[in-house]
C-alpha cells in the first residue's frame, strides 16, 4: 500500500480517505510554538466533487488513491457506456454513467477528454475546454438583427442546450466553453 | 528556471529596516541593554516539540575530536546566563533555527526579538509588549484596544470547556462534537488534545475583534492569552489560581496567528532539570533523539533574578504589519531560496 506522509502534503495530491479517492485542494500547517503540528487540509471528493476538511497529525503517513489522469478519445456511446481509445495503443476504456455525469452533453465523437482512473477505472470524464458543435435546432428569430443584444436557447448536436445570439441559425458550427457552458463565437472554418 | 532573485518586495525589505530601527530606539528609551550570545550551542532546548539543527565542530588539521554542537533555537539559555551574572533587562534580536518548521507561516531560519525585564511579572511585561506592538502596527493596521484573556476563559468562551478541568473523555467528546475525532488516538495525553483544539477552535479567532463596527472598518487586535495548564510551562513559573496550578505563560496573537511567547522566569533550577529530563523521557517515548541539557544554564538559574521574558517572531510581526499571507512575503531568501 502506498502512503503520503504529511511533510509531503501538497495540493492536488490524491489520498484515499474513508475509502473514497480525494485530491488535496488546500494544506495549511498549524503548528503551536510548543505543542502537536498538525496538517489541516481541504481536499474534494473525486466522485462526488464536495469539498472537505480533514486534519492530520504531522509526520503521521496517510494512504494513497491510485489515481492518475489519461487523454483519451471519445469514440461512441451504446446507450450505457461511453466508450473511449488511446490514439496511440488503440486500448479502449468504458466509462458509466456515474464517471460521465453531466459531462454526457459534451461529449462530441473524437475529441480528446481528460479520463480520471482510480485503480484503472474511469473516475471522472472532463470533456475539452472548449468544444465545436453544430446547432440542430433554434428559433429562426428576426432575420437580420446582427445587434448581438439578447440571446435565445439553441439545441446542439449533443443535445446540449446553449443560450446563443439571435443571429445564430440552424446548421452553423459553433465554439462552446464547457466550464462554463455559453457561447464564445462562430467556429472559425 | 534559477530562482536567485530576493522574494520581498522592495516595500517589505524597508519595512523590516524600519521595524528594526523602531525596536532599538524604543528599547534605547527604555534604558534596555542590546546584547549578543552565540548561535552555536553545546547544549540546547529539551522541548519534545521543538528541534534543533546540528552540527559538528573539529580542529582544521584532524578530524578526530569532532564536537557536537547545536543551532540555538532561541536565545533564551544564553540570555538568562546574562540576567544571572547581572547584566539587568537586556534584548536582542537573533537569527534562530528550527527543525522541520517549514509552513505558510514558518521558515526554519527566522528572526526572534527576545526581552527580559529584571524585577517584572508576566502581567507588567505584557504591557509593555503592548505597548511596543502598538506602536509598531498601529501605523499600518487599525488596532482595536488589546485583549487580555486566560486560556481558561478563550475555551470556556470558545467550547464551553474547563481546559484545567476537563477529563480526557470530556476534552474526546468536545474535538468529536468539533469534526475532530480520527485526529488524535486514544493514547494520546490530555495536552494533544488541548492542542488540537486550541489550535482549531480558538486561535483563528483571537486578535480579530468581535463582530461590528471592528470588522467592518478591517481593525485587527492585539490578544494576550495567559496562565496555560501547568504542564505545559515550559520555562515558566507554576502558581496557583482558584485553587488550579497554572502556568505563569503567556502567547500574543493577531488576526489569528501567534506572534510570540513569554514567562514569569522559573528561577528554580531543581524543578527545571526535573522538567528538562521528563521532555527527554517523552522524546525517547516517541523515538526522537534525546539531548544534552544545557549545564551551564541550569547551573545559572541559581542565581537568576526575578525576570519576565518573551520571544516575538520578527516576520510574524511583518506580515501582520503588511497583511501577507505567507512567510516569504517577508523574506529576501526563504528556505527554497536559501
Amino acid at each position: 500500500m502506498a502512503t503520503y506522509n504529511t511533510n509531503e502534503f501538497r495540493s492536488g495530491l490524491k489520498l484515499m480517505i474513508d475509502g473514497d479517492p480525494y485530491a488535496i485542494v488546500e494544506n495549511e500547517v498549524v503548528k503551536p510554538g510548543k505543542g502537536q503540528a498538525f496538517n489541516r487540509i481541504k481536499v474534494k471528493n473525486l466522485k462526488t466533487g464536495r469539498v472537505v476538511e480533514r486534519t492530520y497529525k504531522s509526520g503521521e503517513s496517510v494512504e494513497a488513491a491510485d489515481v492518475m489522469d489519461t487523454e483519451l478519445q471519445y469514440l461512441y456511446n451504446d446507450g450505457e457506456q461511453w466508450h473511449f481509445m488511446h490514439p496511440e495503443t488503440f486500448e479502449q476504456i468504458a466509462a458509466d454513467k456515474a464517471a460521465v455525469g453531466d459531462v454526457e452533453k459534451w461529449l462530441k465523437e473524437q475529441d480528446m477528454c481528460t479520463i480520471t482512473l482510480w485503480n484503472g477505472n474511469p473516475l471522472v470524464v472532463t470533456p475539452p475546454n472548449f468544444v465545436t458543435l453544430t446547432v440542430t435546432d433554434t428559433d429562426p428569430g428576426l432575420k437580420g438583427d446582427t445587434s448581438g443584444g439578447g440571446g435565445k436557447p439553441a439545441t446542439m448536436e449533443t443535445r446540449a442546450v446553449v443560450q446563443v445570439p439571435l443571429f445564430v441559425q440552424i446548421g452553423e458550427e459553433l465554439k462552446i466553453d464547457t466550464r462554463t457552458g455559453k457561447y464564445v463565437s462562430r467556429a472559425k472554418d | 528556471m534559477n530562482n536567485w532573485q530576493p522574494v520581498a518586495s522592495p516595500e517589505l525589505i524597508k519595512l523590516r529596516a524600519q521595524t528594526l530601527k523602531k525596536i532599538r530606539f524604543f528599547f534605547e528609551q527604555h534604558n534596555v541593554l542590546e546584547v549578543d550570545t552565540p548561535v552555536l550551542s553545546s547544549a540546547t532546548i529539551t522541548d519534545p516539540f521543538v528541534e534543533s539543527f546540528q552540527t559538528d565542530y573539529f580542529p582544521l588539521t584532524r578530524r578526530i575530536e569532532d564536537t557536537h554542537y547545536y543551532l540555538h533555537t532561541s536565545p533564551e539559555f544564553a540570555m538568562k546566563r546574562l540576567l544571572a551574572a547581572g547584566s539587568g533587562s537586556i534584548y536582542q534580536i537573533a537569527k534562530v533555527f528550527r527543525q522541520g518548521e517549514l509552513s505558510q507561516r514558518h521558515n526554519p531560519e527566522f528572526t526572534l526579538l527576545e526581552w527580559y525585564r529584571e524585577g517584572w511579572d508576566h502581567h507588567q511585561l505584557m504591557v509593555e509588549i503592548d505597548q511596543l506592538l502598538t506602536l509598531l502596527i498601529a501605523e499600518y493596521l487599525p488596532l482595536a484596544e488589546s485583549c487580555f484573556i486566560s486560556y481558561q476563559q478563550a475555551f470556556e468562551k470558545y467550547l464551553h470547556i474547563n481546559p484545567h478541568t476537563a477529563d480526557l473523555n470530556e476534552l474526546m467528546a468536545c474535538a468529536r462534537a468539533q469534526q475532530l475525532d480520527n485526529v488524535l488516538d486514544k493514547t494520546d495525553p490530555k495536552d494533544r488534545y488541548l492542542e488540537l483544539l486550541f489550535s482549531h477552535c480558538i486561535e483563528p479567532f483571537l486578535g480579530k475583534p468581535e463582530q461590528g463596527n471592528a470588522e467592518q472598518t478591517g481593525q485587527a487586535q492585539l490578544c494576550f492569552l495567559y496562565h496555560y495548564p501547568a504542564t505545559q510551562a515550559s520555562l515558566a513559573r507554576i502558581t496557583e489560581t482558584n485553587g488550579v496550578p497554572v502556568a505563569e505563560r503567556f502567547e500574543i496573537f493577531i488576526n489569528g496567528m501567534e506572534l510570540g511567547n513569554g514567562f514569569h522566569e522559573l528561577n528554580n533550577a531543581q524543578e527545571q532539570r526535573e522538567r528538562f529530563i521528563h521532555d527527554n523521557e517523552q522524546r525517547k517515548q516517541n523515538g526522537q533523539q534525546t539531548v544534552p541539557l544545557d549545564e551551564h544554564f541550569l547551573a545559572a538559574l541559581e542565581t537568576l533574578p526575578d525576570c519576565a521574558g518573551v520571544a516575538i517572531g520578527i516576520e510574524r510581526l511583518l506580515m501582520a504589519m503588511s497583511g501577507s499571507r505567507h512567510i516569504n512575503d517577508v523574506i529576501n531568501f526563504p528556505f527554497e531560496r536559501a
